[in-house]
């Protein structure tokens, strides 16, 4: 629950995590998703102290994502509005990351660099979009550290995990470094970390190498876009923001050019229920209610479709 | 030669370089300085600036020797990540393409793409195609420049690469028809590269620009 100052009044969360060695069955987090529903919502209700909190919207990620776990949301939001008669927006998960991001770090329009499991890139806002400005050609930064803490059976979130265990080293193994203008590729990277472990490297040595490679890369990508549009701000958006190297490497990018930097804080810089409530509320200002007969899933859904009029924010 | 005994005037500061005025003889001259990047770890930043700077210089005249027009390599200062270059008197597209009568600028346009696809013909791939990296000189020709990604490839992917990005970079930074843009540089393309080569470098960028995250299966 977020009030109409973006301030956050709750923000319950419940992540399905795969055992270690697997990653996401769609089913299995959907079936995740199914139990904890209930509980969710009542906690997010129920507020802080005694005073219930009562909703005044009722908004809800509609993509992208996977599929099954899109349409537990998109039910359980269609129900609540339904019973309480409220009305109810949808979110684009991407916007929702930024949005948040923005309104907790005070950015009004910035380069926005937005580093999760779904998206790794660079966007500028002209007229009532976001644009990539720059992005991966293939898989995320968080595909990268995920599916390379799978394969060397480190435990999930794989971003943690990495970047634990590439504190212990200082050594810099040769690994492919991909940027073509302003775009980025991690999968050849992946492939030859993972061939790095298996041929007897250390696992610390290899997230360390890994690291220092892929956040080079996009930090290289992130200046090439800054010096491109002279933008005075740079934020930091999504899961992969976490990470204090990438914040370290990004901020020094940011200040080398005289922009200002502003990383989400960790504790939002997560997938969250705040982020939609955020996103949904600037939405429903801007004319976004949808009827129920509307309200559908987009797993697929870029993010320079999305219409966004509330940016630069005033 | 050793580009640090030069007398230079700072003259512009890219994203990954310094560029300097200077004379060489009777010629005006520009040297470009890859800096250190404190973002980066010494290691790779060495390792990245030293390999640019020699691509760089190599493609250059690679480039020049086919028919493209870039600027002419005068010396190369490996220890300095130095090239001093002949300096071309013009504006960078991004800045003045926008500003150009629609008949100049569909002319520029379409000899951008004929830049390209001579590059191309010669086996040779720019790595960083964007209206930022291509000056307009003062007689209308395009000049490109910032060869330090570029490589010896007949890949389509690159090809593709390469168109995909200077499309970006149309849509993203001009206020003009990336439409209409983008026909004129294909025609250009296809009319120096044969539409044989051209077609299959068009169908691999079309690939290469619809695989960024979640785009609808249309």
């Amino acid at each position: 629950m977020v009030d109409t100052h973006g301030t956050i009044l709750t923000n319950v969360n419940s992540t399905y995590s795969p055992p270690v060695g697997i990653g996401i069955h769609p089913r299995k987090a959907a079936e995740h998703h199914v139990e904890v529903a209930g509980q969710v919502v009542q906690q997010a209700l129920s507020g802080s102290g005694d005073k219930k909190l009562v909703p005044d919207i009722i908004s809800y990620s509609a993509g992208p994502g996977l599929g099954p776990c899109l349409r537990i949301g998109a039910t359980l939001a269609r129900a609540v509005a339904t019973y309480l008669s409220l009305p109810l927006v949808q979110v684009h998960h991407g916007v929702g990351h930024l949005d948040l991001a923005m309104a907790s770090t005070k950015a009004r329009d910035p380069l926005a660099v937005l580093v999760s499991g779904g998206h790794t890139a660079i966007l500028v806002h002209v007229g009532r979009k976001w644009l990539f400005y720059g992005e991966t050609q293939d898989i995320t930064l968080g595909n990268l550290l995920d599916m390379f803490a799978r394969e060397t059976k480190l435990p999930a979130p794989g971003g943690r995990s990495v970047e634990s265990e590439a504190a212990k080293s200082k050594r810099l193994l040769p690994l492919p470094y991909t940027v073509k203008g302003n775009d980025v590729s991690f999968s050849g990277l992946l492939t030859a970390s993972i061939k790095l472990v298996k041929t007897g490297n250390p696992v610390s040595d290899v997230c360390y190498s890994m690291q220092e490679v892929a956040f080079s890369m996009l930090a290289e990508a992130v200046e090439r876009s800054l010096v491109q549009t002279q933008k005075r701000e740079v934020l930091l958006a999504g899961g992969v923001a976490a990470n204090s190297r990438l914040k370290v490497m990004i901020s020094e990018v940011a200040k080398d050019h005289g922009a200002s930097f502003h990383p989400v804080p960790i504790s939002l810089s997560g997938d969250c229920g705040a982020q939609i409530a955020c996103s949904g509320q600037l939405a429903y200002s801007y004319g976004g209610e949808i009827s129920i007969s509307e309200s559908i899933v987009v797993p697929r859904w870029r993010l320079d479709e999305v219409d966004v009029p509330w940016i630069p924010l005033s | 030669m050793d580009t640090t005994q030069l007398d230079m005037q700072p003259f512009h500061r890219g994203a990954e370089a310094d560029l300097f005025l200077t004379k060489i003889g009777p010629w005006k001259a520009v040297v470009k300085r890859r800096v250190r990047k404190k973002y980066r770890i010494p290691q790779l930043d060495q390792r990245i600036r030293s390999g640019r700077t020699i691509r760089e210089a190599n493609a250059l005249s690679d480039a020049k020797r086919a028919g493209v027009r870039a600027p002419s390599v005068l010396s190369v200062d490996i220890e300095d990540f130095a090239i001093a270059m002949s300096f071309v008197d013009g504006e960078i597209a991004r800045s003045c393409l926008d500003q150009l009568p629609r008949r100049e600028q569909s002319r520029v346009l379409y000899a951008i793409g004929q830049q390209v696809g001579a590059l191309h013909e010669a086996g040779l791939v720019h790595g960083d195609m964007t209206t930022s990296n291509i000056i307009i000189s003062r007689n209308g020709l395009p000049f490109m420049l910032d060869f330090g990604m570029s490589s010896h490839s007949s890949d389509p992917e690159d090809r593709g690469t390469d168109l995909h990005l200077l499309q970006r970079s149309i849509s993203t930074s001009h206020a003009l028809d990336s439409r209409r843009s983008e026909k004129l540089i294909r025609e250009g393309y296809s009319r120096e590269f044969g539409d044989r080569q051209a077609s299959i470098s068009f169908l691999r960028q079309r690939e290469i620009a619809r695989r960024g995250r979640y785009f609808a299966i249309r």
